[in-house]
């Protein structure tokens, strides 16, 4: 099989088409069926809903309306015969064996030989989904489970069978790897494979648990999240999250297919509260509330949660554990007295436990097992990496001293860790006792990697320079929420020399959960209360110096950012000569939202790139026009595909789907600019002055008069009106890149000087959000 | 003899010259408090003081109280004193017109206080306690509660107290024993013993009423599981009179360094009836919402101290005639020339002058801040008021009273032997200023407060109610030519003070120990750029006022002087602490504890 062109989802509910729309996002057609209900006068009525349906729910499966466009929305009773095109189909149908062995006969009977079947079942072993299925179709079939919601679920649990072709398996593995930008799990044909095994028995004994040792479910929450690197919704978040329904379904198949001895069973337990719940459609989210639900009675919005006791709903009240607070560590709230302690441990040492039991039973590879935590459920340790925190030998005791089988690996640790760095590679235990090297797949390059083995070449408390081979340096922000600052800005003017002198080209990357989310509001508010007003605009202009260097560097610069490139994380990607973009980065000037102006040349370089778009009418107008309505509403791109047309990232810049796979692309594209490099040219600027503002202005006031916009955004949207247009700038004139800085820098040391804005930051750092003043 | 005369036309100054806004809107409930009425009430105040309290403060600091049968007695004059004090309605002065009281400004109070302060701390300390009492019973205690004792506390007849510390514990009142176990008809019987009790008990008042903090039963550990309790001396009768004695008595008199004429009370409470005031387990909370105003007050006691001592000191200065002025003889009709002439005592006396009129100023301004955070019809001004006062409170407690006693020092010193002996009241001064260093919160606790309470409160907030005025001001000052040569000193005064504040946040924020050792010296810094601030502007009115044309030359131009004393020999000082935050706690802390 050549490769994957063309794919067909069979089953248009949440899980296939959001499939669907993913593989559309990999800029690949997609064919999407379902049946055709009884008496439907769309026949491709179920599909085509779905599409909609996507196209306005948040957050979006697609990354651009655009990709919509991919999917074709058919039905499999008209158009079956269309499976011939396509070169792996996925069937995401009810999980029922029979309904699916029925489709599979159908597909068999239509399919090119060769094509990819796929099962996403989460629970229906390949032994009985390929029984009594002909040879041919056994060589071509595997699972490929997804996680809910396809597009942000890094997640892919492959499993194939011993009839399974190895190199079709490879085929669809380094599509959904490349393309689909999946991290692959490869798991043994057990039910629930590796990461809802884990995380259903998890949920189960923390729910279980909190119902024994009587605790509420905020606390349950505060315990089995943060503290042990689990996403802050902990467990009973995480269920309404996903819906409450889920949990039955998915216990009652893994009951029905898991092996009498299996420790799963002994942890299950009816639980009256969550059938009652389902029963009175509090499912969650999606429903109306689960254990937590928002009670807008009386006008009034008030947070409750379910009482695990009575069922009944009461105000919900935040967790006060000053105790989990200062504890340190996973071990810490292990070993905390009272309850807090007791439920941590009812909740987790089964837990790994059981993540210990799957080694050798659901996949051989600890590593896997760890990966399919991190990225099915968002852990940020894996069970494996948990132990090695809170010791292997402190586990395998209180577990025996609690009378659980201490599994064997667990056993025979023998003061060894399940990880250890020898000779700078990252090494993991094997089943038989022996270590061996974590190998990544074939071109994916990470920083992580290369920091085990070599030293920065530059590094201050905020940023470091790498060297990451073929005459290509590294610039990565450390800075806590990579937040830039003086001195970051320090060492990239540094990284910037040494570049100059030493290598052939800088990509700027980090492997944070976000490229950058701006300057440091907190450091910057205190200096502006402490009136050292001096030092701010120091700091401001000492960016524009330095991202104005980083722009003429006799070297290629690629900014390769993933997640959040907001305000001078977004500035100086657009100061790059190129960018190459994780599909998932949401790129956006934000200033205006904190009640300033970008001012490290953010204002100069987005009037730079829409007065030389050739789409724009011609004259000094559209180009402020087009930047004041992005800059002035905070706007951020929700994708990297977005982001061009917001023009954050120019048409010629790439975008990589996979996370892992990001720098190793930064990188190459940075290569292939080396050759015959010139430094960019400063550009001028035609802009139309202050009649331009004065229109702007209007627009802005429009806003207001509508209610959209606050007395601050006005005052905010003049200081950026002016910048845009050139300040005192004659039309006829053509304006240097130092003059708008100039206007940068006035406009925001302006605004920097006002309550309002001060009172914005003060909430952004103590809130998250602005208020709107 | 001491001798006193309240400084009115100083506090006029601050009151109406220097922080009047006539700009700003007259503060709902303060219509009726026009400059005419604020002269008479201080006039009365002073003239009051001067004749009643003033010559009781030696003889009830030689007196002393005693502890009599288990009642203690006040030195002679003291309840006669007090009574008239009551009926002039001293104690009204700044409680709610709802009570009975006079609903004075704070900024009125303050001075009052300090003029009370400066003629006799003693004295002054329990009608203090009683309007601390009256604060915590109106912020929180149920409408009974305030009906049966506000009426009482307000027209004096009744005092009250503050029982927080207990033997083994003082700052860090999370430790505290006294019990209190409610009885299920709405009262509690509280048990166990309080120390350092100012006005415990006394010959005053009918009634003592005391709050005391406390821990029921059921109380969660440490600081979140006090409450507080109101508990009388006599338990009300239902026509309001004092009835049947309650269970709480004065075990012992502490035998102290000064105010001895004030009646600190070792109290034991046994089973003694007691009411709640605020919700369970929120004493502290009760407790803070009063601590702004009451340490303000404290301040003001250092304030008082360093009147009462300069007055003394200038007295003596110019009647004491010991060598001659190095400059050559300036009176040659007398055997010596007064010992004013020698720089030396110029130094003294100069020092104690601008760090009174400096600190009467600031602590006018803070003042008023606590009536514009109560009054102003504008929330984002009161938020501004309530930040400022937060942030300068444990400034002006700590630095008010360091300088207080650091003047009375002088005071004494002006006098030579004179000083250190009896008979002229110096000592005295220097006596009772000090413990006003140590209680209502240390003034190193003061200056923990400041580092690790109110710097980084919201990113630095309340910060930026003091510095962009002061950067305001020396922005306009910079460009009068008048006010530069002031106005150069205190720039650079306060670029020290922008960095101390950023290397503490900063090096504070990752080690709270730096914060720590850098706290009292930082505290001192933020003082002297405060006082600073206030000399800045005082020399403004000044100017102002000599250019406009006044027969009062002499006065403003005093100001004048002193401001150009205070930038050229005080101010510099913030450059050794400057270096001092920022040598770190390497030294302080490095030392193994087996070597202490």
């Amino acid at each position: 099989m050549a490769g994957i062109r063309k794919v067909a989802v069979i089953g248009a509910g949440v899980m296939g088409s959001g499939i669907a729309a993913h593989i559309a996002n990999a800029g690949v057609p997609v064919l999407l069926m379902d049946i055709v209900p009884e008496g439907a006068a769309d026949r491709n009525g179920l599909a085509a809903g779905a599409v909609a349906r996507m196209l306005k729910t948040e957050p979006a499966a697609f990354m651009a309306p655009r990709a919509a466009k991919l999917v074709e929305t058919l039905n499999v009773e008209d158009h079956l015969d269309r499976l011939g095109e396509v070169d792996w189909i996925i069937e995401v149908v009810i999980e029922r064996l029979e309904a699916k062995q029925a489709l599979y006969r159908r597909i068999d009977a239509v399919r090119r030989p060769g094509t990819a079947v796929s099962s996403n079942t989460s629970t229906i072993p390949l032994d009985a989904l390929i029984e009594g299925m002909p040879e041919a179709f056994g060589r071509d079939f595997l699972i490929t489970h997804f996680f809910n919601p396809p597009r942000y679920m890094r997640l892919l649990e492959i499993v194939t069978g011993p009839r399974t072709d190895p190199a079709l398996a490879a085929t669809v593995a380094d599509f959904a790897d490349r393309r689909l930008g999946k991290s692959i799990v490869r798991c043994k044909d057990r039910p629930g494979f590796i990461a809802n095994r884990l995380g259903i028995f998890w949920i189960q004994n923390a729910i279980a648990a909190a119902d024994d040792l009587g605790v509420p479910v905020e606390e349950a929450d505060a315990v089995m999240g943060r503290p042990f690197g689990i996403p802050k919704t902990g467990v009973f978040g995480l269920v309404d999250l996903v819906g409450l329904d889920l949990i039955p379904h998915t216990t009652r198949s893994l009951r029905a297919a898991l092996p009498a001895e299996d420790a799963f069973h002994a942890s299950y337990r009816e639980m009256p509260v969550i059938t009652a719940l389902i029963a009175q459609g509090h499912t969650g989210r999606k429903g109306k509330g689960g254990f937590y639900r928002l009670n807008r009675q009386g006008g009034q919005k008030t947070k409750e949660a379910v009482d695990l006791r009575t069922g009944a709903y009461r105000p919900s009240a935040k967790a006060d554990l000053p105790a989990l607070k200062e504890a340190k560590g996973p071990k810490a709230v292990l070993d905390l007295p009272g309850r807090v302690g007791a439920y941590a441990w009812r909740v987790m040492g089964p837990t790994l436990a059981y993540a210990a039991g799957l080694v050798g039973e659901a996949s051989d590879d600890i590593a896997a097992i760890d990966e399919a935590m991190r990225l099915g459920y968002n852990w940020k340790w894996g069970p494996f990496e948990l132990i090695d925190r809170i010791g292997g030998a402190y586990v395998a005791e209180r577990l025996a001293k609690d009378g659980y089988t201490v599994p064997p690996i667990l056993a025979g640790l023998d003061g060894k860790t399940f990880y250890r760095v020898e000779n700078g590679r990252r090494q993991v235990l094997t089943a038989g006792g022996d270590y061996k090297d974590i190998v990544r797949p074939e071109g994916v390059l990470r920083l992580e990697d290369i920091k085990l083995a070599a030293a920065p070449l530059l590094k201050n408390g905020s940023a470091a320079l790498w060297d990451i081979g073929d005459g290509v340096a590294c610039f990565e922000f450390t800075a806590q929420a990579n937040a830039l600052d003086e001195q970051v800005m320090a060492l990239l003017g540094q990284s910037i020399a040494l570049v100059t002198e030493r290598y052939k080209a800088l990509v700027v990357y980090n492997e944070g959960t976000n490229f950058s989310v701006g300057a440091n509001l907190g450091l910057a508010l205190f200096a502006a209360n402490i009136a050292a007003w001096g030092e701010i605009e120091t700091l401001v202009a000492l960016g524009q110096q330095t991202y104005q260097r980083l722009k003429s560097a006799p070297f290629p610069v690629v900014g390769a950012p993933a997640g959040m490139a907001l305000g001078g994380g977004c500035e100086i990607l657009l100061h790059s000569d190129a960018v190459q973009a994780h599909a998932e980065t949401y790129i956006g000037l934000v200033e205006a939202g904190v009640g300033l102006v970008p001012a490290w040349g953010g204002c100069k370089e987005m009037l730079a790139r829409w007065q030389s778009n050739p789409a724009m009418p011609k004259g000094p107008m559209p180009a402020p026009a087009k930047v004041f309505e992005t800059v002035s509403t905070a706007t951020v791109a929700k994708s990297a595909e977005e982001a061009k047309d917001l023009l954050f990232l120019r048409p010629t810049d790439g975008i990589t789907m996979n996370r892992d796979r990001l720098l190793a692309d930064a990188k190459a594209k940075a290569l292939s600019l080396v050759e015959g490099y010139e430094p960019r040219k400063p550009v001028s600027l035609t802009l139309p002055g202050p009649s331009g503002a004065l229109a702007l202005r209007m627009a802005a006031e429009g806003f207001a008069r509508r209610g959209i916009a606050t007395a601050h955004d006005l005052v905010v949207a003049g200081a950026l009106a002016t910048v845009l247009t050139g300040g005192e700038a004659d039309p006829l004139d053509t304006l240097d890149e130092d003059a708008i800085l100039a206007l940068e820098r006035a406009s925001f040391m302006r605004l920097v000087w006002t309550e309002a804005t001060l009172a914005r930051f003060e909430s952004v750092i103590e809130t998250g959000r602005p208020v709107r003043n | 003899m001491q001798t006193y005369k309240a400084p009115l036309r100083d506090i006029r100054f601050v009151l109406h010259e220097l922080h009047a806004d006539p700009d700003g809107p007259v503060l709902p409930g303060l219509e009726d408090f026009t400059p005419d009425v604020t002269d008479a009430i201080l006039e009365e105040a002073g003239r009051f003081c001067t004749e009643r309290l003033l010559p009781l403060n030696a003889s009830g600091d030689e007196e002393g109280c005693r502890l009599e049968n288990g009642v203690v007695r006040t030195p002679k004059g003291f309840p006669e004193a007090y009574k008239a004090f009551r009926e002039g309605g001293w104690t009204a002065m700044g409680a709610d017109p709802a009570f009975g009281g006079q609903g004075l400004p704070a900024t009125v109070n303050k001075l009052v206080e300090e003029i009370i302060c400066a003629t006799n701390l003693s004295f002054g300390l329990y009608p203090g306690l009683s309007h601390g009492a009256y604060q915590a019973i109106q912020g929180h205690a149920s409408e009974e509660l305030k009906a049966a004792y506000l009426p009482k506390l307000v027209d004096g007849t009744w005092s009250g107290t503050m029982c927080l510390t207990e033997a083994h514990c003082g700052t860090d009142l999370g430790l505290l024993r006294t019990k209190a176990v409610p009885q299920g008809d709405g009262s509690s019987r509280v048990t166990g013993s309080k120390i350092f009790i100012s006005a415990g008990d006394h010959d005053l008042t009918e009634n003592i009423v005391h709050l005391v903090l406390a821990r029921m039963p059921d109380a969660p550990e440490g600081v979140k599981g006090i409450s507080l309790f109101l508990v009388p001396k006599f338990l009300p009768r239902a026509d309001g009179t004092p009835g049947a004695r309650n269970g709480v008595t004065c075990s012992a008199l502490e035998h102290k360094m000064g105010i001895k004429a004030s009646a600190t009370c070792q109290m034991s409470f046994d089973d003694a009836t007691g009411w709640l005031v605020g919700e369970p387990h929120k004493g502290m909370r009760a407790m803070f919402t009063m601590m702004n105003s009451e340490r303000l007050s404290v301040g003001i006691q250092g304030l008082g101290a360093g009147e009462a001592a300069y007055q003394g000191a200038v007295a003596y200065a110019k009647e004491r005639l010991q060598g001659r002025s190095l400059a050559g003889t300036r009176r040659p009709d007398l055997p010596a020339d007064p010992i004013l002439v020698h720089p030396d005592v110029r130094r003294m006396l100069m020092t104690i002058r601008a760090y009174n009129e400096g600190a009467r100023a600031l602590g006018g301004w803070v003042a008023r801040s606590l009536d514009v955070m109560e009054r102003h019809p504008d929330p984002a001004e009161r938020r501004r008021a309530e930040d400022f006062s937060a942030l300068m409170t444990p400034i002006v407690k700590a630095l008010f009273t360091d300088l207080g006693f650091e003047a009375a020092s002088l005071g004494m010193q002006v006098y030579g032997g004179h000083g250190f002996i009896r008979g002229h009241g110096m000592e005295q001064y220097v006596r009772d200023a000090r413990i006003s260093m140590i209680y209502e919160g240390t003034n190193g606790v003061q200056a923990l407060d400041l580092v690790g309470r109110k710097l980084p409160a919201h990113a630095g907030r309340f910060l930026r109610s003091f510095f962009h005025p002061v950067l305001a001001g020396l922005d306009e000052a910079r460009a009068d030519e008048a006010l530069a040569p002031l106005a150069q000193p205190l720039g650079k005064a306060f670029g020290a003070l922008q960095l101390a504040t950023a290397h503490i946040a900063q090096r504070g924020m990752k080690d709270p120990e730096e914060a720590g050792a850098a706290a009292t010296e930082y505290l001192r810094l933020f003082g002297l750029v405060a006082l600073g601030f206030m000399w800045l502007r005082a020399a403004k009115v000044a100017h102002t006022a000599l250019k406009a044309g006044t027969d009062e030359r002499a006065f403003y131009e005093a100001k004048l002087t002193t401001a150009r004393f205070y930038m050229e020999r005080i101010l510099p000082q913030v450059a050794g602490l400057l270096a001092a935050v920022k040598s770190g706690k390497g030294a302080m802390m490095a030392l193994d504890e087996a070597m202490f």
